[in-house]
This record gives structure tokens, C-alpha cells and sequence, in this order.
């Protein structure tokens, strides 16, 4: 941009007003296809609510049973069946998805503190690459390295008979529980969060390590005191990707947590990291060979939008959680 | 000064102030565990890498990467990968090349301008939204908006009124709307942490809001936004569901129409994510074994491709304190 | 630069002719087919020798995307055939022709260390319905333990004709593992040694295939019909097939040569 002159103010209020146009119309028209994707969907899923009310959100009955019904719907629209209870599979979800997220946020932060600070030079070197090739490897190859390696490992050598004897008349343990999906789930969100949180760290002003430093405190306290905390805000918009990332990762699941329409229960101890259940999303894939028939079709939209429900959940939890937290840092608003 | 002392506390200078030692046994502890988190990440890539080297080297030849896959019950006898490969570059540069600017401009708007805040706060709940849902809800979604006749330019007219509704144009637009919630993340927290004052200098010098933020603001996160564009990048890859359903997952890339380049994008083909998940034990499992080739020579390319945002994006910015 | 307006005139006609000329020149007919993953393999074989016996008559553009896709791209005319791989349901799109073309055996498998000799309606039903759940019970099982059951989703064809054919009324235990396709059950009940479940024929490899009523499940006994377990492949069209796809399913169904390839893994229904 060489020389164009000073510039009046009014040249200056023009250019940035068409640039502030261009770029609101860029994000509403974004926007505006989202927007479209949502009423896409819920319009889709209405039906199956409409027809279940709040039960839909309970239990009762096994949700395959009720899912085969649903499929096998006679022909009249009248007659189409659509009684569900989900919540084993939202119970599920949020087991897993809650699980993976606080692993995965204590894991990153400790990944990103070490490459910030602690890792020697050839490590760090290497370690940025590894973060981003982890982030790039394909659901499908994480869930073909659980089913073939973990859950035969917890399946044949660390799940006992005894164990499985003991349930037998209500799930099988098999291997695929919620314990190998959420270990499988949190490497695969951790990479989001610790490349975020590396950002972050790094762009810390050093004079107020360089203080806390100067006040006597080792170098570990003063990155998680004084680095973390300005860190903050970029930690939670991490941690609201992951999250995101988590609801909606739909094959690997489905491979690795057994695919039971099943709620673990936290009372049986141990035990409970065994047992199977099933997600939202994997439910989706698994029913997705039956979309064009109608009322099935209808009740996949709807777990489609109960997904879309929780992801603005999450939004608005992580505005709420930013705003408090931006009197810490320098940054704009 | 390097640039690694930018960063770092000058370590020399605290080990030698020994009146009391500040390691306390949480903070040992902390230390350790942040040794361990390190180690045990460069471990599982190792792992993963070399599993799939370890399974799939039995067939990993120069030869596979250059012949087009054929039918066949049989592994020797099935061809090599060439044609999901170039899906894979092919889909993965489209798509990228679509979400880095609408990303990094919806981004811009939403720290710069962000007017008026209802719109910005929906926007940031939209992406945020796009984030959580699965991918085979996308690609749905993508079948029925692209199967309008008005949008057959972008495939072909199977019926009259009736778009094909899959190409690569297609699936590279649906595609680039999940790796845009992680351009706009990572961007916004890049423009974030660039200090107030920063800005306020560059107003005090007479530049108007756009030419900082071309000049100033962008040129200062761009390793934050070579971090968005890279994740964003690795979803793309990573991704099956919109490529079966609006990619078609054919065997080999069918161009559709002479014109070679645009007949390519309106054609359909296949990537080399599903041609694993095709021949993997998840789908028909014809060729297990070059299955895990193909992974390994994407984890390759994908190596490959952040190297390339890495040498776009290079420099860590300057440091606005002293 | 000036631009000749003339020139510039005959150059877009020209261009716009180079874009208009591929589409005049296919005047071979496409056949267009999406649908089922399981038809895919099947469809691809058959349409490459379908192409060196008929010369090259036509051309082919195999998609996939599931029996769903299959069914509604048909359905809304963006394809000529969609693949299913799962019975017509009373509440599919209607107007729509299921043609059959092949028939696939469903064999019921345990792990190699659990070589069950045979087992009968009645015991597919107690391990399947979940009334029977360790192998001490099983006549004739090595194993000892928890059984541990692999079925389909509901969607799923196979798991439709497993309901039909094996199970009757039973309904399905509900703490078996549901899996996404035949390959992930065949991956699962390799990997356990306690486990049972049912594939298509052509998965059945490094499993133990169970005699069903004392008929192993092999290529040979499925095609004489003696064994009972099959679930149907289609090709369905939008109203019966007519052109080009209908002398292609002819081809199919009454061609030897298609019924070779067919026999391969599936079972042909000549």
C-alpha cells in the first residue's frame, strides 16, 4: 500500500464502514446457511417429539426394541409408530463426552505446559508436529486400534468371568465399554486443546512471569498461577471445541463403547467403567442404512437435534464463563 | 536474543537464588506429570504410526501410490490407491482453501467489529453449533440444499429439475463448514491475545481500522491462525461421512464432462480416509492390509500439508512487551 | 488492451460450445447407481464384465452412500438404480421396484477355539433372546464363560433377515453388542473367544461357520436352497426398470456369465 497520502477521516470512516459491511454480510451469510441447517433438522425431528412429549427424554423399555418398532412402521402416516425413551443414550453421551473433556483438559494442560516451558528444544521441535498429526489421524483408524487392540485387551485379559458372570443376565462385557471410548476419545481431543493452549501460553507477556519469577516462585508455579490463569479464556474456547468435537464424533464410538442402548450404572463400582453404552451421534450412524423410512428417519433427526440443542448449551456456558474472565487479560473486549 | 528466551523465565538466574527452595512437592509433583503428558503424547503417535506401517508394509510399494484401484475380491489383485490419494489433495486443499478466509474474516468481524452484538453472539453460537454436530447430519443437510436443480452447475443434471447433488465442489463446501468452527477459534484467540494498546497505537498513527487490521493484527496471529487452519485441516482429512455421502466413494475419480479441471471438481471420486474405511474390517474389509497402507501414506501427507501452513504461517510475531 | 468486440463475441461461443460438446458426445447411455456398501463390491464386479461382453454399450457410475441413499436418490431421480441391501419396509417412498438379483447367505459364526458342531432353531433363539447366557449350557461349545452376542442395528438388512428367518417372534437380547457392519462383528467375534454372532458368507473367514438345523453354511448349500439362512440383494428403480438398467438387470438375473461372478461369495438366484 504505498503512497496513498493521509487519508481524511472521512476517507478513513468510509473504507472501514465498507470493510465492516463486507465482512458482517461474509458472517451472516454463514450464518444464514446454518441457520438453515438447524430449522433443516428440527423441522425434520419435530414429529418424533411431538408425538413422545418429555418421554422422550426418559427411560423405559429398551430403546432397540423401540427402534425396530419404529422401523417396521406400517404404511398410513397415521399409523406410524414413534415411542422412544432415550436416555440411556443421553445418559451415555454425557458420560462419555463429560468424561472426556475433564481428561482431556487436565492432560492438555499439562502437554501444553511442558511445551511451553519444560521440554528441551529437539522435543519441543518434534512435539508440534506430533500434536497436529494426532489432530489429523481419521476416526476410523482410532476405532480400528480400539477394536483390535484395546477391547480385546480388556475383554480377554483384564475383565475377569467373575465379572462378567455377575451381569450376565443384563449386558454382556465384552471389552468395549465406556472406559476404552472415553480413553480413545480424549487422545482425540486433547490435540485441539493443547495446540489452542500453547497459543495461548505463549502469548502471555513475559514481564508478568518474568514478575512472579522476580518474586522468588519456581518456574512450574508461575506458568500455572500467573500463565494459565491469563490463559483463561483461550483454555475455555479449547475446551468448548473439544467438547463440540466430542458430541460429535460418531464412528469411532460406535466401534468402541459396544453399542448397547445401555446406561452404566455408577453403583456397581468397578464394574461400572465395563459396561457398554451407546452415543447420540453413534446412534445416527448406525441408523443412517434407514433414513428414507420415514418415522425412523424422523427420530434420527431428532437425536440430530438434541445434539444441536446441547452444542448451544455449550455456547452460551462458554460466553458466560469468558465474559467473567476478561478483566485478566489485555485483550480488546 | 533467541527466540526461545522470549519466552522462557531466564532459568539461570532463579536456579542460582537457593535461600529456600521454592519446589514444593505439588509442584514437583505438577512437574513430573508435565514430563509424563509430554512423553506419553510423542508415544502414541509413535504407536499409532507405527502400527499401521507395521500392518500395512507387507504391501506398501511405489507402485500402489501410482495405479488406480480396481474391483476385485481379490488384495493382490484389487490395484493401488491412486485415485483416492489425489481425492484426498484434491478435497482437502478445496475445503481449506474455503474455510481459511471465510474463517479468518468471521473471526476478524467478530473482534474487530462484532456489531450489532446480537448478530455477533449468534454467529459465535452458529459456529460453535456447526462444531457439535455430527458429520453425516452435515452431509445429509448438503444432499437435499444441492439436489435443487438451480445447482446443478456444480455436479450435473441427472433428471431435469433435478441436480446429481455430489461432487467435489460439494463435499468441499460441506467440508470446509467443520473445520470453520476451528479456524474461527483458534483465529479469535490469536486476535485476542494481540494487546489493546497495540491497536491504540496504530489509530494513533492515523491508520484506519482495516489497514491494522491487514498490517498490524493479522501479520501478528498468524501462528494462532496457521494453528486454526491446521486443525481445521486434520478434520478435513480425517473425515468419512461427508465423503460417502457427497463424494459417492466411487472407486475411481469419475470427471464429469470434457473440460478437465472443472470436470474433475463436478465429478465424483473417492479419498483415501474412505478407501481405509472401505477396505478396513469397519466396511467390505476386501484388502485390510492396504488399508493401513493408505493410513499411512495420509498420516504422510498430512505431515506433508502442515508443513506447508507451517512455512506459510512462520514467525512467531513480534512481542509487544519489552 | 482493447478487446475486438467481435472476437470476443465468437470466443464465448466458442467456449460455451467446448462446455456444451461433452454432453452431446455421451450418446452411450449412463447407468448411475448408489446406494448399499454390501451391493457395492457385487455391482462393481458384475458392471466390469457386463462392459467387455456387451463392447462397451454403456457406462457406469457406481456411487455409494448406503441403502438409504440408494433408496432416495432413485426415489427423487438423481440415479438410475439404487443398491439395497435390506427388504422393501412399508414405509419406504413409494412407487419404487425392488428387483432382486442375488441372494446372500446370513451364517452364524463363533471363534475358531469354540468350534460349535450345530445348533437349532430353538438354541438360536435361547443364545440370541438372551434366555441362555453361559456356554456350559450349550450343547457341544468348548468354551466356558459369559456368551457374548454380536447383532446388527436395526436397520440393517441383514439383521432383518436374521429376525425373520432365525428368531421368528424372539426378540433380541438387550444387552448384546450392536454392530455397524459385517465386518466389525466378523473383527469382534475373532477377537473373542467367547463370542457368537451372524455375517454374510464372504465374512465368514478366520471364523468357525455353525451348521444351522445340520446344513453347514457353505456357497453350495445356499444355493441349493438347503440352507435356510439368506437375505435378499436388490436393485431397485423408480417404476419398473426400463432402457439400458433394464437389460443390465436382465443381464443379471438370466446370464450365466453374471451368474459366475455372482456364485463368487454371494449366492445367484439362477
Amino acid at each position: 500500500m504505498a503512497a496513498r497520502g493521509p487519508q481524511t477521516a472521512q476517507q478513513r470512516d468510509r473504507t472501514d464502514q465498507r470493510a465492516e459491511f463486507l465482512l458482517g454480510a461474509l458472517a451472516s451469510a454463514v450464518l444464514v446457511l446454518i441457520a438453515f441447517m438447524i430449522a433443516f433438522v428440527f423441522a425434520k425431528a419435530w414429529p418424533s417429539f411431538a408425538h413422545n412429549g418429555l418421554d422422550w427424554f426418559g427411560a423405559g423399555g429398551n430403546v432397540d426394541e423401540q427402534l425396530t418398532g419404529i422401523f417396521n412402521s406400517p404404511a398410513d402416516p397415521s399409523d406410524y409408530v414413534y415411542t422412544l425413551h432415550a436416555w440411556p443414550l443421553i445418559y451415555g453421551t454425557a458420560l462419555i463426552t463429560g468424561a472426556a473433556v475433564l481428561l482431556g483438559t487436565l492432560v492438555s494442560l499439562l502437554s501444553a505446559m511442558f511445551i511451553v516451558e519444560f521440554a528441551p528444544g529437539w522435543i519441543r521441535a518434534i512435539l508440534q508436529p506430533v500434536v497436529r498429526l494426532l489432530a489429523a489421524v481419521p476416526s476410523v483408524i482410532y476405532g480400528l486400534i480400539g477394536i483390535i487392540v484395546l477391547v480385546p485387551f480388556f475383554g480377554n485379559h483384564v475383565i475377569g468371568p467373575a465379572r462378567k458372570e455377575s451381569v450376565q443376565y443384563v449386558i454382556q462385557l465384552d471389552g468395549s465399554s465406556i472406559l476404552v471410548g472415553t480413553l480413545v476419545l480424549t487422545v482425540m481431543i486433547t490435540p485441539i486443546m493443547i495446540a489452542i493452549t500453547v497459543d495461548a501460553l505463549r502469548s502471555v507477556p513475559r514481564n508478568w512471569t518474568e514478575g512472579a519469577a522476580a518474586l522468588g516462585v519456581n518456574r512450574f508455579r508461575a506458568l500455572r498461577t500467573v500463565g494459565l490463569r491469563a490463559a483463561r479464556p483461550a483454555i475455555v474456547a479449547a475446551a468448548i471445541l473439544a467438547t463440540a468435537r466430542a458430541l460429535g464424533e460418531a464412528i469411532m464410538l460406535s466401534m468402541v463403547t459396544g453399542s448397547v442402548a445401555f446406561a452404566p450404572n455408577p453403583l456397581d463400582g468397578v464394574t461400572f467403567f465395563f459396561e457398554p453404552t451407546r452415543t447420540l451421534a453413534a446412534q445416527i450412524v448406525e441408523g443412517a442404512e434407514g433414513l428414507s423410512v420415514k418415522p425412523f428417519g424422523q427420530t434420527m433427526y431428532a437425536f440430530a437435534a438434541l445434539l444441536l440443542i446441547s452444542s448451544a448449551f455449550l455456547s452460551f456456558g462458554g460466553w458466560l464463563a469468558r465474559r467473567s474472565m476478561r478483566k485478566y487479560t489485555l485483550a480488546p473486549r | 536474543m533467541s527466540a526461545h528466551a522470549q519466552t522462557r523465565l531466564p532459568t539461570g538466574l532463579i536456579g542460582r537464588i537457593r535461600g529456600s527452595d521454592s519446589w514444593s512437592v505439588g509442584d514437583r509433583i505438577g512437574l513430573a506429570a508435565a514430563w509424563g503428558a509430554g512423553i506419553l503424547l510423542c508415544l502414541i503417535a509413535a504407536a499409532i504410526v507405527l502400527y499401521m506401517l507395521v500392518r500395512g508394509v507387507q504391501y506398501l510399494s511405489l507402485e500402489l501410490l501410482f495405479s488406480h484401484p480396481q474391483p476385485g475380491l481379490d488384495q493382490s489383485k484389487s490395484g493401488g490407491f491412486l485415485d483416492p490419494l489425489q481425492g484426498t489433495l484434491a478435497l482437502t486443499v478445496i475445503a481449506t482453501l474455503i474455510a481459511a478466509p471465510v474463517g479468518v474474516g468471521i473471526a476478524v468481524w467478530l473482534t474487530e467489529y462484532g456489531r450489532p452484538a446480537w448478530l455477533a453472539r449468534a454467529v459465535e453460537s452458529g459456529v460453535e453449533i456447526v462444531a457439535g454436530t455430527p458429520s453425516i447430519v452435515l452431509a445429509i443437510f448438503g444432499l437435499l440444499v444441492f439436489q435443487e436443480g438451480i445447482f446443478s452447475f456444480l455436479s450435473y443434471e441427472a433428471t431435469p429439475g433435478v441436480s446429481f447433488g455430489r461432487s467435489f465442489f460439494i463435499a468441499g463446501m460441506i467440508m470446509s463448514l467443520i473445520a470453520l468452527p476451528l479456524v474461527v477459534g483458534a483465529s479469535r484467540e490469536a486476535l485476542h491475545s494481540v494487546p489493546r494498546h497495540v491497536r491504540e497505537a496504530s489509530y494513533a498513527l492515523g491508520k484506519d481500522r482495516i489497514s491494522t487490521i491487514r498490517r498490524v493484527l493479522l501479520p501478528a496471529s498468524r501462528r494462532g491462525i496457521g494453528t486454526g487452519v491446521a486443525l481445521g485441516m486434520g478434520r478435513i482429512v480425517g473425515d468419512t461421512a461427508i465423503v460417502v455421502v457427497l463424494l459417492g466413494a466411487t472407486l475411481q475419480n469419475d470427471p464429469q464432462g470434457g473440460i478437465p479441471g472443472l470436470g474433475f471438481l463436478q465429478g465424483t471420486g473417492s479419498t483415501l480416509t474412505t478407501y481405509v474405511y472401505n477396505n478396513s474390517p469397519v466396511g467390505e474389509g476386501g484388502s485390510p492390509e492396504k488399508a493401513y497402507a493408505a493410513a499411512f501414506v495420509l498420516l504422510l501427507i498430512v505431515i506433508g500439508l502442515n508443513f506447508v501452513i507451517d512455512m506459510i504461517t512462520r514467525g512467531r510475531g513480534p512481542s509487544w512487551t519489552r | 488492451m482493447t478487446w475486438n468486440r467481435p472476437l470476443a463475441v465468437v470466443a464465448a461461443v466458442a467456449a460455451s460450445a467446448a462446455l456444451a460438446v461433452p454432453a452431446a458426445a455421451t450418446a452411450k447411455p449412463t447407468i448411475t447407481m448408489s446406494g448399499s456398501t454390501s451391493v457395492a463390491p457385487l455391482a462393481a464386479l458384475l458392471a466390469k464384465k457386463y462392459i467387455s461382453v456387451c463392447k462397451g454399450c454403456v457406462s457406469f457410475k457406481l456411487l455409494q452412500g448406503g441403502s438409504d441413499v440408494g433408496i432416495s436418490d432413485v426415489a427423487s431421480g438423481r440415479v438410475t438404480i439404487g443398491n439395497a441391501s435390506r427388504d422393501p419396509k412399508p414405509s419406504d417412498p413409494g412407487g419404487l421396484v425392488f428387483n432382486k438379483i442375488a441372494h446372500d447367505a446370513v451364517c452364524i459364526v463363533t471363534n475358531k477355539s469354540n468350534p460349535l458342531p450345530g445348533i437349532d432353531e430353538a438354541g438360536v433363539q435361547a443364545i440370541f433372546g438372551g434366555s441362555v447366557r453361559s456356554w456350559s449350557s450349550v450343547p457341544g461349545s468348548s468354551a466356558s464363560g459369559t456368551i457374548d452376542t454380536f447383532t446388527r442395528s436395526p436397520a440393517s438388512g441383514t439383521q432383518d433377515a436374521f429376525q425373520k428367518i432365525f428368531l421368528g417372534s424372539t426378540k433380541v437380547f438387550s444387552g448384546s453388542s450392536q454392530k455397524a457392519s459385517n465386518g466389525l462383528v466378523q473383527q469382534s467375534v475373532k477377537a473373542d473367544p467367547n463370542g457368537i454372532g451372524y455375517v454374510s458368507l464372504s465374512f465368514s473367514d478366520g471364523l468357525h461357520t455353525v451348521p444351522y438345523k445340520g446344513v453347514a453354511c457353505t456357497e453350495r448349500n445356499a444355493k441349493s436352497g438347503q440352507y435356510g439362512g439368506q437375505r435378499n440383494l436388490y436393485m431397485v428403480t423408480r417404476g419398473p426398470a426400463k432402457g439400458a438398467a433394464r437389460a443390465w438387470i436382465k443381464w443379471i438375473t438370466k446370464r450365466s456369465a453374471a451368474a459366475a461372478i455372482v456364485n463368487t461369495e454371494w449366492v445367484s438366484l439362477q
